[in-house]
């Protein structure tokens, strides 16, 4: 698979690189000049979804983990990244953490059909009784289901199958292979028609795509930009600040969430916390952009501008 | 086929995607030094293409205000920040398929475009209004060609570049003065005022010539009580000085010196904004400070990525064998 390429849209253009903003690696020294968390090795999630998803492709499930976990640390709101991390322990038969990473996912969505499946394997291998409730949930699930169904009852089959003895071993086909999208080309085919999408006015189908591409790149700031501007446009405010604020956790200078939390700002009426974000585009914007201008018209106007 | 599967055919067509399209913003992923190289086809030579430009065919008017407004229209023609949506955003300019008011046929913008030299304006990408679910690129034509080849009459410029700004690429409306310049712009290319070389070097020297020149337009506007116009002068000047300074990103001397003339500029749009009388006067000295700046960059030329052997070094690009 080839190293994520996507970039741009979502406004990072010649601002904030992800590498700038984290990588840098390693760091300590000593001193108490700084906190260690502040000094301690720092990972670009979405760099480390990549790796991760290689080395599930190469069947390499510690690495796998250990890059997983590193994308589950940064990013901790990233559904994909605990998705991820629990099928890099399943694969490495480290059940309980399995378990945990599921658990954690389950909180962030507890009604994805992988994450049920996930977390009712790992309990079906740990021999926890609480496999059952994920199993009749995931039968449930299969009863009604009217499309796109084999995944789910894969899901199921392999979790029964985990908890008689003869299931002890062994991870599940269907968990590796559900939810997580290894080519690199359908993720930045998904995150281009989400963008045209978007253009459309298209959310709920917007929505889809950027899942696609999440799930291909896991948590990457542009498509969490992308999410938050198009729950924005759904009205739906703080669905929409919790993608910004993960994009920005990511990539503290990324330019497209700067200013699209700037918008959903002044669409709230907080134009203190707008024109911050405004000076922050401006310091980080040398010879300027077209966010901090967007971003600029959107204070001016106090809303929109040309509504 | 419905609008749905045409779609997502271009789209799986478009080898695309997000590859250079996307490629433009993070350093991990901009393996090439010149934004515009993610814009032109993979066998671009760099040094033909980027050491140089085309020549400018422009007749500049000899009454004062109608070169004023063929000089609006030049620098809005080179600012990113006249477009809107993903296209500002990558910085893309009218002069990114244009090149020097001509057209550009090693222009190639991945899921944009088909063969090089060719544009999909009906791209949902790009636009909120014209999107057609369609790929469907076309040639991009050089405006300093025969007045018939162009498909849009003179007197239907102002029309027909609005609905390019505002509608094929989202951008905000355009003060009246700088579309009346756009037309007059493009109206003033012509065959007949082509240089007798077709291209010529590019050097900071003629970079900072066009910030110098938007500046000038810039201070006429303010002076007329146009700031919109005035403003998007002085954008389109730093937007300049950013492509010298992504040719010096080796030089940290150089570098700094040009982000405190941007960070001069930067005040000076506040000036603007504020109505300030002393706006004429900072620009003023900006543009005789420019001059110090000009052969301070000079100086280093050699070592940046104008020098056309740094520039292939740095571009690295494996170039397709000549025929024999």
């Amino acid at each position: 698979m080839r190293v994520l390429k996507i970039v741009l849209l979502a406004g990072v253009i010649a601002g904030a690189s992800i590498t700038g903003a984290m990588a840098a690696g390693g760091g300590g020294g000593g001193g108490m000049s700084s906190m260690p968390s502040d000094t301690g090795p720092r990972y670009d999630p979405a760099e480390e979804y990549a790796k991760a998803i290689r080395a599930i492709q190469e069947k390499d499930y510690k690495a796998a983990a250990r890059s997983a976990q590193r994308v589950a640390d940064a990013a901790p709101k990233s559904l994909d990244g605990w998705k991820l991390l629990g099928v890099a322990q399943a694969g490495a038969e480290n059940w309980k953490g399995a378990k945990r990473a599921y658990e954690r996912a389950f909180k962030l969505a507890p009604e994805d059909e992988t994450v049920r499946g996930g977390l009712g394997l790992a309990l079906a291998k740990l021999q926890d009784a609480k496999a059952q409730e994920q199993l009749d949930w995931l039968k449930a699930r299969a009863a009604s289901c009217t499309s796109n169904c084999a995944t789910l009852r894969s899901l199921a089959a392999d979790v029964e199958k985990a908890m008689t003895p003869a299931g002890a071993t062994g991870a599940s086909a269907a968990l590796e292979h559900s939810g997580l999208i290894f080519s690199a080309d359908a993720g930045d085919r998904a995150y281009v028609q989400a963008v045209g999408l978007i253009n459309e006015k298209r959310y709920d189908e917007a929505l889809a795509s950027l899942d696609a591409a999440r799930a291909a790149f896991g948590p990457h700031p542009d498509i969490l930009t992308y999410q938050g501007y198009t729950w924005r446009k759904k009205g739906q405010f703080d669905r929409a600040e919790g993608y910004y604020r993960q994009a920005l956790a990511i990539a503290p200078d990324h330019r497209g969430a700067t200013e699209y939390y700037g918008e959903l700002k002044v669409e709230r009426g907080d134009m203190t916390g707008a024109r911050q974000m405004l000076a922050k585009l401006d310091a980080s914007c040398a010879y300027g952009c077209a966010e901090a201008e967007e971003l600029r018209r959107w204070i001016d106007a106090g809303g929109e501008p040309g509504l | 086929m419905d609008r749905r599967r045409r779609r997502t055919g271009a789209l799986a067509g478009l080898a695309l995607a997000a590859a250079g399209f996307l490629a433009a913003a993070t350093a991990a992923e901009v393996a090439q030094p010149l934004q515009a190289l993610h814009w032109v086809t993979p066998d671009a030579d760099p040094v033909a293409t980027f050491a140089s430009q085309p020549t400018e065919c422009l007749h500049t008017p000899a009454d004062p205000a109608a070169a004023q407004a063929v000089e609006v229209g030049r620098a809005a023609f080179r600012t990113p920040l006249l477009l809107g949506g993903q296209a500002a955003r990558v910085s893309l300019t009218c002069e990114s398929c244009h090149r020097s008011g001509r057209g550009n046929p090693e222009f190639q913008f991945p899921g944009a475009s088909g063969a090089p030299g060719t544009a999909d304006v009906t791209l949902s990408l790009f636009s909120s209004h014209r999107g057609n679910g369609v790929h469907d690129p076309r040639p991009i034509p050089d405006l300093s060609g025969p007045r018939d080849r162009l498909k849009v009459a003179p007197d239907q410029l102002p029309a027909f570049i609005r609905g390019l700004i505002v509608e094929e690429f989202d951008g905000r409306e355009p003060p009246p003065a700088v579309l009346a310049g756009l037309a007059a712009y493009v109206r003033a290319l012509s065959p007949g005022a082509c240089p007798a070389e077709a291209r010529a070097p590019l050097r900071p020297a003629t970079l900072l010539a066009d910030a110098r020149r938007a500046l000038t337009a810039a201070d006429r506007a303010y002076a007329a009580g146009d700031r919109p116009t005035a403003i998007l002068m002085v954008a389109a000047a730093r937007a300049r000085l950013g492509l010298i300074d992504e040719r010096y990103k080796a030089l940290p001397a150089e570098v700094a010196r040009l982000r405190a003339a941007d960070t001069r500029l930067t005040a000076l749009q506040q000036a603007m904004r504020e109505g300030r009388a002393d706006a004429s006067t900072d620009l003023a000295r900006w543009l005789r400070h420019s001059r110090r700046l000009e052969a301070a960059l000079a100086a280093r030329e050699a070592a940046s990525l104008f020098n056309p052997t740094r520039l292939k070094a740095a571009a690295n690009r494996r170039l397709l064998p000549k025929p024999t």
